[in-house]
C-alpha cells in the first residue's frame, strides 16, 4: 500500500506523487514544487490563465508555493510578496494574522513585515497558493491584504484537495482517497 | 531610513539597514518578491558554478527562488533543507544551527526521500547571504552525514568578514555600534 502513487499530468509533464495519510482513513497525493523546476514551470504556465488579467500583484505565504509564484511572476512580469510563518528579528511593525486551518485543527500565524505590507497598499492583489484544502490560509492572506490597504482581487490555486468550499480558481483538483 | 547600495549585473538596489540585535545592524537582502534581482543573480551565479557539480542544496526560505533559477538554467536538480520536520517526511535527518538573522537555534531537515539525490554526489550549497557561516557549517555537516561532498558554496553576498571559501557577487558590511 505504501508504494501506491497518484499519476499527475500537466500538459506533457507527468509525475508519480506519493500518497500521504493525514488521517487514518484517508490518503492524499503530495505535490512538491520545492526542488522540481520543471513541475513549477509547467504548473505556472497552466495556472496563468486563471489569474485575473488586471492583477497588480501576487501574494502568497512561505514555503512550498514560492517556486510556483516566482515562475508566475516571471511569466506575467508582476511583483509578488510572501507572508512568513515566523517572526524574523528584522521585522518592524509587521501585520500579524492567525490562520484557522480546518484540515489540521491547528492554528498557524502569518507575518508580513511593514516594509512589504506597504507594497500592497492600493493594489489589486491576487492570492496564489500551491495547494488549497479548506481555504483557511487564503482567507487569512485576504485579511492581510485588506489590513495592508490592498484590494483582494482573486483566489487562485494550482491544486485543491477535493472541492474547496469557497470560490477559488483551481488549475487541477486532486482526489481525496477514502479507505474503508 | 539608512540604506546600503548594491549592484548585481545591470541592477541597482538600495538595501534597508535594519537592526537585528542590540548594537548589530545588517543590510537586508530580500530576493523573495524581487523576480528581476533573483533572475539576474541566478544567471550570474550559474555562470560561476564550478564544473562537475551534480546537485544544489539550499536552506529554506529566502534562497529558494535563487536555487530554482540556477537549477532551471543549468538543468541541475536542487533540494531544499527545511526548517521544520514535516509529518509526511520519510526518515528525515536533522542538524541544529544558530543563525544571525533569527537569533535562536534552528533546525535544518533533509527528507529521507532526498538522501539518494545527495549521497555520493558533488554538491554546491546555495544561499542568499553568508554571514557568520553558521547555517553553512551545519548544512555542510548535514550533507557530509548523508554521504555528499560539498565542493562549492555560492551566495549573492558575503557579509561581515570577507570569505575566500564562498563564490559571491559582492560583500555586505556588518554594522556594529560601540
Amino acid at each position: 500500500m505504501s508504494n501506491e502513487t497518484y499519476t499527475l499530468i500537466i500538459g506533457d509533464l507527468s509525475r508519480e506523487l506519493p500518497l500521504v495519510r493525514p488521517t487514518p482513513n484517508t490518503r492524499l497525493p503530495l505535490v512538491e514544487f520545492l526542488g522540481d523546476t520543471q513541475l513549477s514551470q509547467a504548473a505556472a504556465k497552466a495556472t496563468l490563465p486563471l489569474i485575473p488579467t488586471d492583477t497588480d500583484m501576487l501574494f502568497t505565504c512561505e514555503t512550498s508555493s514560492i517556486p510556483l509564484v516566482h515562475s508566475l511572476a516571471e511569466l506575467m512580469n508582476l511583483p509578488y510578496e510572501v507572508a512568513r510563518k515566523r517572526r524574523r528579528p528584522y521585522m518592524q511593525d509587521p501585520i500579524i494574522q492567525d490562520v484557522q486551518s480546518m484540515t489540521l485543527g491547528v492554528g498557524e500565524t502569518l507575518w508580513l513585515d511593514l516594509r512589504h505590507a506597504e507594497h500592497l497598499r492600493g493594489k489589486k492583489v491576487t492570492i496564489v497558493l500551491d495547494v488549497v484544502a479548506s481555504g483557511g490560509t487564503i482567507s487569512s492572506l485576504e485579511k492581510i491584504v485588506v489590513r495592508a490597504g490592498g484590494k483582494p482581487h482573486g483566489r487562485v490555486a494550482a491544486f485543491s484537495h477535493g472541492q474547496p468550499k469557497m470560490d477559488i480558481q483551481v488549475m487541477q483538483q486532486l482526489p481525496i482517497i477514502a479507505l474503508d | 531610513m539608512k540604506t546600503h547600495p548594491v549592484q548585481i549585473g545591470s541592477l541597482h538596489r538600495e538595501l534597508p539597514v535594519i537592526t537585528v540585535a542590540p548594537g548589530v545592524a545588517v543590510a537586508l537582502l530580500n530576493l523573495l518578491g524581487d523576480t528581476d534581482l533573483t533572475e539576474e543573480a541566478g544567471k550570474t551565479l550559474a555562470a560561476l558554478l564550478p564544473k562537475g557539480i551534480e546537485v544544489l542544496v539550499t536552506p529554506e526560505v529566502k534562497a529558494v527562488t535563487l536555487a530554482h533559477v540556477i537549477s532551471r538554467i543549468l538543468g541541475i536538480p536542487y533540494i531544499v533543507a527545511r526548517k521544520t520536520q514535516k509529518p509526511y517526511m520519510h526518515q528525515p535527518v536533522t542538524r541544529e544551527v544558530l543563525s544571525i538573522t533569527t537569533g535562536k537555534p534552528q533546525l535544518l531537515v533533509i527528507d529521507g526521500f532526498d538522501i539518494p539525490k545527495i549521497k555520493d554526489k558533488s554538491v554546491a550549497v546555495i544561499d542568499d547571504v553568508v554571514s557568520t557561516g553558521g547555517t553553512l557549517r551545519s548544512l555542510s555537516a548535514l550533507i557530509t552525514d548523508i554521504g555528499g561532498t560539498v565542493n562549492a558554496t555560492l551566495a549573492v553576498f558575503t557579509e561581515g568578514d570577507p570569505r575566500e571559501d564562498v563564490i559571491a557577487l559582492g560583500h555586505l558590511p556588518l554594522y556594529l555600534e560601540k
